[in-house]
């Protein structure tokens, strides 16, 4: 199985992205595809036993759309010193060309540059340079600007649609003036005499001819895109303005004709202008899209943006600036103040402060010192730092944000899938309907003329183009802005589906504790040695990772006691340790535990009470099969957590905690944070059925969790939230990653998911209100009682808005300001 | 793209200079041919005007005629003119002594305009068709084609105008005298009282290109002619 990105171009509307799905979706091999017209990406799952990428790209463009290609082949442009006449530059050319990997080479005098074209799997940066020098010449510093090759490519697709547009309007001005200036009595500015209709209608239909071509030869792909689409009967948005502006034309040089032919009235049926002015409104709204579309994945482009271009590897004791591409795991690294962390390893040397606020949103820098994790992007404030890289390009934590928002932003949310099965049925129905009201209007007794701007009007009213962009700019919008406040939704089906949540189920430790906890009390039982129990307990516990066991071994650490030798070990998931040393059988762990095991817990029945109304978690220890005594552990509630928790219930949703701990220390726990419902003593694997009990009561659950353990729960609930100080497995788990430990990022993610959704639902309205209230409109039904026809021309001024109106929309989404 | 934009900027250059053709102008070629329709169905009533110095194509009722120069050099005061009855308008009511100067002439009302100071010439005697074209030929802009009753007309100024039927054989007002009412009613005449004449509201393009509708006195009149299309 394997899944695969492509990028497409020439789609312009829901439309096209049903028809490539469905083009691809027929393959055999294909299981899933999956078409983003905002994003204008192709998701594609297959069998690689049964059809591969080419047959797939294949089946893209024999429906009529484009592969764009992403070159293996990296280029850059090296400076290089000490050529001094074409046969060094010549020299050089030849040196490099000769290497492998390197597929194109140009060096030029002039500048002193060379463009090198190579497969960086192949060969690296370096040894080009190496190249260079070995030949004789110094390959200097790289040029700072690095190529970002999908800006650039809709940059040139914003300024191309701008130019036709100016094509367009410079003629479609004109036109629109000469057609409409004897319709307009109260316009002061008059035909010129030798293009009067009605002294010179020839001249004037030629005049018109004159300035609709070059309007056409910029919206020529309206027509190659929309009757390729039509004659594949599958018609897009373009099928609708091809067939609607050539209706117009058509018409229009019959008319002409007539003129030549003595009809010298069929200058008053020349729509022209209607078909050019369709044109250029259409390409208007096009170019606005496009700068529109763009700005919705600002977000990631941030994120893109933060990688620094260079780091200072340390080799042999010497400083060495090399380009991020050729930093390898291993590498130390030197970070000066104020640099940019290049790549994610560990702290070897130095202490600092970073800000790591880009990352997580967390404005408050960290301190970092030997053995901490530093992440690629952050920002180092004040010391300088060596550390070891342990993770580089796509594996750094950076590399990976930027991998699930863009495949949040090119996932559909369910909803979505409602908006693209009705634009797939949305174009013939257009058809039919500008067909049957042209009919019908000829029947029943109007000209003809009549009939085509009826057909004309409904075909260029109804384009879909906004129902295509509803869903998708919402969510690039939202799941961008959830990633700039440190919330990272993986899909547009946990956006959708978050806002539906009613009923929050937290773990405890680590949610809403901080998950450090320290050992509070000890109280052994008579004959046993505080000192001798936590080191028994400490020593049992040095290799777990479960939080209470590390705080007794820390609580240890602190006493300075000597870690015992583990002979066995056997650990019990949801209850405790089982351990031997020093030949003494040992378990560890909950009341559970040692009620399994008979323990007569009797003598600390009174103490475990008072510790658990304490909020505190008591462990208890017994050695060869007798209670020997207690050690407490108490977690601190995280600052954030009781107002997380009482905004989430001033939202409405009703808040539990779940925890295997003892329902005491729970029940204090939950206490102080302002929650009802407790779950306690709830063993790993029955969270997930905890979670199920609730849904089992019609409820839409969220999990929130942290640790390994509350990874089934959080795959079982409706979403599953991670705390991103939690583990890899939880965060894989998880729906929605919160990249700081604030609570409050809990109702913040609903908060968004809530109002992506009404932003949603409101340009569902309205491209759905254009088109529901626009297709009677232009098919004549306020003509029919006695109301205004509406003009072809205002038809595409609509339909070019609609599209710009839902953009915008989703754009104020980026007003979003999340809970403090 | 550069092949695109040639090819539009090659067909504009072509159209443009079609357009600038005097070939294209279909209005005026048609309109000989109409006109020649017309002329041919009146017969004796079409004339060689001495006096004026040019032609005269008087009404079947003989209350209005139409006069056309032969050579603008020669004739003093219009090239092109009405020349209608008076009496029907003094009985609606007309104040003479309100018209402007010189638009009565006798028992006649004149109005028309002068095209040119041109010597005209002809490649044989002049003919009443011959003097048209040069009309057509020189002062094109004073013919136009009226849409809404598919006529041909001349503008002899200030909303006054001789039109005939581009196709005589569908049409019901094969030529027509049009009056601008206004110098009337500005000299007390009764529009609904001028024996001969139709005063009604008329869809037109003015000077400037746009579509107006104004008032105008109309004397039609059906030739059961022939078509001039061929």
């Amino acid at each position: 199985m394997s899944k695969e990105t492509i990028r497409i171009s020439g789609m312009t509307c829901a439309a096209c992205a049903q028809r490539v799905q469905k083009a691809v979706g027929k393959i055999d091999g294909v299981i899933n595809a999956s078409v983003n017209f905002a994003t204008e990406k192709l998701s594609v799952e297959f069998d690689e036993a049964a059809v591969n990428i080419p047959v797939i790209k294949d089946a893209v463009e024999q429906a009529g759309y484009g592969v764009i290609e992403d070159s293996k082949f990296n280029q850059v442009t090296i400076p290089i010193g000490g050529m001094t006449c074409a046969a060094c530059s010549q020299r050089v050319e030849k040196a490099i060309e000769k290497l492998e990997g390197v597929s194109k080479v140009s060096v030029n005098l002039a500048t002193e540059k060379a463009t090198v074209e190579y497969d960086s799997q192949v060969i690296r940066l370096s040894a080009i340079k190496q190249c260079i020098e070995k030949t004789g010449y110094q390959a200097l510093e790289l040029d700072k600007n690095t190529v970002d090759e999908d800006k650039i490519r809709k940059e040139k697709e914003i300024k191309t649609l701008w130019t036709k547009f100016i094509v367009a309007s410079v003629f479609g001005l004109p036109l629109l003036y000469f057609a409409m200036v004897p319709m307009v009595s109260w316009w002061p500015f008059p035909i010129p005499k030798a293009l009067n209709p009605m002294v010179f209608p020839l001249r004037f239909a030629l005049l018109q001819i004159s300035l609709v071509i070059p309007i056409i030869v910029a919206g020529y792909k309206f027509y190659t895109i929309g009757f390729k689409a039509l004659i594949q009967r599958s018609p897009n948005m373009d099928s609708l303005v091809a067939i609607g502006t050539s209706a117009a034309i058509l018409y229009s040089i019959f008319n002409t004709y007539q003129i030549i032919s003595g009809n010298f009235g069929a200058v008053e049926g020349l729509y022209y202008e209607t078909a050019g002015v369709i044109i250029a409104l259409i390409l208007l709204g096009k170019s606005l899209e496009a700068v529109s579309k763009g700005k919705t994945s600002e977000a990631i482009k941030k994120l893109m943006g933060l990688a620094p271009k260079t780091a200072i590897v340390i080799e042999d004791g010497k400083e060495i600036e090399v380009p991020i591409d050729e930093v390898e795991i291993g590498n130390v690294i030197l970070v000066k103040p104020g640099d940019k962390i290049p790549v994610d390893g560990v702290v070897l040397e130095g202490t600092t402060s970073v800000d790591e606020a880009m990352l997580t949103g967390e404005s408050m820098p960290v301190d970092k010192k030997t053995g901490d994790k530093v992440f690629a992007a952050s920002i180092n404030k004040n010391g300088m730092i060596k550390f070891k890289a342990t993770k580089v390009g796509s594996d750094t934590a950076l590399a990976q944000i930027i991998k699930l928002v863009e495949d949040a932003q090119g996932s559909k949310a369910p909803i979505a899938q409602m908006a693209d099965i009705v634009s797939g049925y949305f174009v013939p129905i257009v058809c039919s309907i500008a067909l049957l009201a042209f009919l019908a209007w000829l029947i029943a007794g109007e000209p003809l003329a009549f009939a085509v701007t009826i057909f004309i009007s409904v075909l260029v009213i109804a384009c879909p183009c906004a129902l295509g962009l509803a869903t998708p700019t919402a969510i690039m919008v939202g799941t961008g802005k959830g990633a700039e406040n440190g919330i990272l939704i993986k899909g547009g089906e946990a956006l959708e589906t978050t806002h539906k949540i009613n009923t929050i189920v937290f773990d405890k430790t680590g949610t809403i504790t901080e998950g450090k906890p320290e050992v509070t009390d000890i109280v052994p039982v008579e004959g046993v040695q505080s000192r001798r129990l936590l080191q028994i307990a400490a020593s049992g516990e040095k290799g777990s990772e479960h939080p209470l066991g590390e705080a007794i071994v820390r609580g240890a650490e602190k006493e300075s006691l000597e870690i015992l030798k583990v002979e066995q070990f056997e650990a019990i998931p949801g209850h405790g340790i089982e351990v031997v040393i020093e030949g003494i059988k040992v378990l560890i762990g909950n009341k559970k535990l040692m009620d399994d095991r008979q323990i007569s817990l009797e003598s600390l029945r009174e103490t475990s009470d008072r510790l658990a109304g304490e909020g505190k978690t008591p462990m208890y220890i017994a050695m060869d099969g007798n209670i020997s005594g207690i050690i407490a552990v108490a977690d601190v509630v995280k600052e954030s957590s009781a107002k997380a928790i009482k905004k989430l219930q001033e939202m409405g949703i009703e808040v539990a905690m779940i925890t295997g701990d003892n329902r005491k220390t729970a029940e204090a726990i939950a206490k102080q944070v302002g929650i009802d419902r407790v779950l306690a003593e709830v063993l790993p694997q029955d969270k997930s059925n905890e979670v199920k009990k609730l849904q089992g009561e019609g409820k839409k659950v969220c999990m929130v969790g942290d640790g390994i353990n509350d990874a089934p729960a959080l795959v079982q609930a409706d979403i599953g939230i991670a705390i991103g100080s939690g583990t890899d497995v939880a965060m894989e788990s998880a729906d929605i990653v919160l990249m700081r430990s604030d609570l409050m990022d809990v109702p913040t993610a609903i908060k968004l998911s809530k109002s992506t959704i009404r932003n949603i639902k409101q340009n569902l309205f309205w491209a759905f209100g254009y088109n529901v209230a626009g297709i009677p409109i232009a098919a004549g039904i306020l003509h029919l009682f006695g109301g205004p026809l509406l003009n072809p021309i205002f038809a595409a001024a609509a339909m070019a808005f609609s599209s710009v109106s839902v953009v915008s929309n989703a754009l104020r989404l980026k007003r979003f300001k999340a809970y403090k | 793209m550069i092949k695109k934009l040639l090819l539009s900027a090659l067909s504009i250059t072509a159209i443009l200079s079609l357009t600038a053709c005097n070939k294209l102008d279909v209005v005026g070629d048609q309109s000989i041919k109409s006109f020649d329709a017309v002329v041919n169905i009146l017969g004796d009533q079409v004339t060689e005007d001495t006096e004026f110095g040019g032609w005269s194509l008087a009404s079947p009722d003989g209350g209005a005629r139409f006069l056309w120069s032969e050579d603008y050099s020669k004739t003093t005061s219009n090239d092109v003119q009405l020349v209608v009855k008076a009496q029907p308008f003094i009985d609606a009511g007309l104040d003479v002594t309100k018209l402007p100067e010189g638009v009565l002439v006798g028992e006649d009302l004149i109005l028309g305009t002068e095209l040119g100071k041109d010597a005209l010439t002809y490649s044989g005697d002049a003919t009443p068709l011959s003097s048209y074209e040069q009309i057509v030929k020189l002062y094109r802009d004073n013919i136009s084609y009226h849409a809404a009753l598919d006529h041909y007309g001349v503008k002899l100024s200030n909303g006054n105008m001789f039109e005939w039927a581009k196709d005589m054989t569908t049409n019901d007002k094969d030529i027509v005298f049009v009056l601008n009412p206004d110098i009337f009613i500005n000299a007390g005449v009764d529009t609904s009282k001028v024996e001969g004449w139709v005063f009604a509201q008329v869809e037109t393009m003015d000077d400037n290109g746009k579509k107006i509708t104004v008032d105008k006195f109309l004397k039609p009149f059906e030739l059961d002619g022939q078509s001039a299309e061929k």
